[in-house]
């Protein structure tokens, strides 16, 4: 489907590259053999129930978190190496700024700490929001806080980009404002970007990558446009009230029984019988099947499974 | 449309020159209200001990001495108990107020977060945050020790404690800058661990405290004693007057040494008899003379600084290890 975007050979073209990730805490773990891929230049939406390990991805990307197995690489740099640091820039949760701090010095901070820092594109971004320069961060709005971390994470001029959750406590407006902010400057500079979102709609307008976790495991991960296809909604009649045995040779994410007829979100192994109803699922009913059947084996399209090296040994 | 005329020209630097980059000017900056408040400590502290010194030396002065003898033997005024009080509490002010919070601060606020995530090392970050308040700390305590010591070695003689004390002893010579640096330490690496800064600063204080009260125990173990031995009704020789008593027995002519209550009896006819009995002949005194004290601070100091290298050293071990 995409060779274009499934490079081969130098693994600098990947923006993310993990291979067996782990990360155990002592109430147990978050993460369990993580391997994926994600190609340069995509938006990727990271998506998962509450728990699923989402942050504790991007915090093992952003290298606030150790992982206790397996390796990620940034851009084919390791990510505990520094070299790897002026790669990416993250956009917490919570977005934390120095509030004493007026907006010029936040962005003098960029400056300072960053080799390749791009003031023009940061003083743009704030502008654009009428955020007056002089402020301190303290006594700005949510919104006009957000627009001044966006400033510092695009300014750092990074390759790729991890928001988690950067939206949630935007108004619709601002949260409008960023989104259009955010899709612009990344496809200006073809940065690569992965946000974490409950916000399932929004991930379906941006999003061109999917990284599908739930309980630390993937569940999906590839091409949003080839993921939806893969899968079918079939209506049918139910022989003897049990559809399994002839959904057999497809994989079955989802299904529901009503008298004689089921209705079931398959994965398709074949040709789909000729009885049945067939529909093309919405991208949010395949994620919402996915996430209530945390049993169904992962699925990957070509390209996003990392090969195993020896690294899935555990 | 009006708002596109004011873009273009307004994104030059503003004016003054950069005194500082990179880290350094990060740290300077967020730690701008405190490093401020450590160098008004060091101005107005400093101009107090030149105040206080000339007001004791005009005192003596009017008063005679060394001449005459002092109508008390000690200046009792409530500034000097004041000023020692104050020099005494500065390191666990400083554990309190700048260590504790200086990174615990970060983690609490998730500024630690902002700051790891652009392109400098928690490393670097961290030791650079050490030499900006190490090196505030210690110029302000150098030059607060230099100031007190020179007000109190002419005039020891009328403070109210001698020099064992932890008073004098902790606050002169290189004494005070080395037990800032440790307290300062210790605060900074409770922060690390302790990761909140209320807490952190209430660890902080307990340790500081209990550390000090362990710490004046230390001071006469920092010098091996001395002992002399004089005649049983001698008058102790005049150059021990500085001397701080350790332990004093009486002894007899073979040098079996005898408790110093033994031969206090209600009676002087009984105490002579007791004294004849045993056949004791001499005052023993084991004592730390005051030509000791150097050795003994910077031994103390010495210690001190030792720790203060192990924290840090800690401190940037786990930084560099591990997530803040």
């Amino acid at each position: 489907m995409a060779d274009a975007f499934t490079p081969d050979g130098a693994s600098g073209a990947w923006a993310l590259e993990a291979r067996g990730l782990g990360k155990r805490y002592r109430r147990g773990p978050a993460l369990q053999d993580v391997s994926f891929r994600l190609p340069a230049g995509r938006i990727c939406g990271l998506v998962g129930p509450n728990g699923a390990g989402k942050s504790t991805l991007l915090g093992i990307a952003t290298r606030q978190v150790q992982p206790t197995e397996g390796d990620l690489r940034v851009f084919g740099v390791p990510v505990d190496d520094p070299e790897a640091m002026p790669k990416f820039a993250f956009l917490g949760q919570d977005k934390p700024l120095f509030k004493r701090f007026t907006v010029a010095e936040t962005l003098r901070m960029g400056a300072e700490l960053n080799p390749g820092w791009d003031m023009a594109a940061a003083e743009r971004i704030v502008r654009s929001g009428q955020v007056p320069m002089s402020a301190r961060v303290g006594t700005l709005s949510g919104g006009q806080r957000t627009r001044v971390a966006f400033a510092l994470a695009f300014g750092k001029r990074p390759d790729l980009l991890l928001l988690d959750e950067p939206m949630s406590d935007l108004d619709p407006l601002a949260r409008h404002d960023m989104s259009t902010l955010l899709m612009s400057e990344a496809v200006e500079r073809g940065t690569t970007v992965v946000m974490s979102s409950h916000m399932l709609s929004e991930l379906e307008d941006m999003c061109d990558y999917l990284l599908v976790l739930a309980g630390g495991r993937i569940r999906m991960a590839g091409d949003a446009d080839a993921l939806v296809p893969a899968h079918a909604l079939v209506t049918g009649l139910a022989p003897e009230g049990d559809p399994v045995a002839a959904l057999a040779p497809h994989t079955v994410v989802e299904c529901r029984v009503q008298g004689r007829q089921f209705q079931a979100l398959v994965r398709k192994n074949g040709p789909l019988s000729p009885d049945w109803v067939v529909a093309e699922p919405s991208l949010e009913e395949v994620l919402l099947a996915h996430l209530r059947a945390p049993d169904v084996p992962p699925l990957f399209t070509p390209g996003a499974r990392t090969e195993a090296e020896g690294s899935h040994t555990s | 449309m009006s708002t596109t005329l004011t873009d273009a020209p307004r994104t030059e630097r503003a004016p003054g020159p950069r005194l500082l980059r990179g880290l350094s000017w990060l740290v300077a900056r967020q730690h701008r209200a405190m490093l401020l408040s450590l160098l008004a400590v060091m101005v107005l502290g400093s101009i107090w001990l030149v105040y206080e010194r000339g007001q004791m030396k005009d005192f003596l002065d009017a008063a005679g001495w060394p001449a005459k003898e002092l109508a008390q033997p000690t200046v009792e005024s409530g500034s000097v108990g004041l000023v020692i009080t104050a020099l005494g509490g500065l390191p666990l002010i400083l554990a309190v107020f700048v260590g504790a919070p200086l990174i615990a601060g970060d983690q609490e606020q998730g500024t630690a977060q902002l700051v790891t995530t652009q392109s400098v090392s928690r490393l670097r970050w961290v030791a650079t945050k050490f030499a900006w308040v190490y090196a505030t700390v210690l110029v302000t305590a150098v030059l607060l020790s230099v100031l007190f010591t020179w007000w109190w070695k002419p005039y020891r003689s009328v403070f109210p404690a001698l020099w064992s004390d932890g008073s004098v002893f902790d606050n002169t010579g290189p004494m005070l800058p080395a037990l800032c640096l440790f307290m300062t330490a210790a605060g900074i690496t409770i922060g690390v661990l302790a990761r909140r800064v209320l807490m952190s600063m209430a660890i902080t204080f307990v340790f500081a405290a209990a550390a000090g009260v362990v710490w004046d125990e230390m001071i006469v173990h920092l010098a091996p004693t001395r002992t002399i031995t004089y005649p049983l009704n001698a008058d102790m020789p005049s150059h021990l007057n500085e001397s701080l008593e350790v332990d004093r027995w009486i002894g007899s002519a073979d040098g079996h040494l005898y408790g110093w209550g033994l031969c206090s009896k209600a009676s002087e006819k009984a105490s002579d008899a007791c004294v004849k009995e045993h056949g004791i002949v001499n005052n023993v005194y084991e004592y730390l003379g005051f030509d000791q004290m150097p050795a003994m601070q910077w031994t103390g100091a010495g210690i001190l600084l030792a720790g203060t290298v192990v924290l840090t050293a800690f401190v940037l071990w786990r930084v560099s290890r591990r997530p803040l």
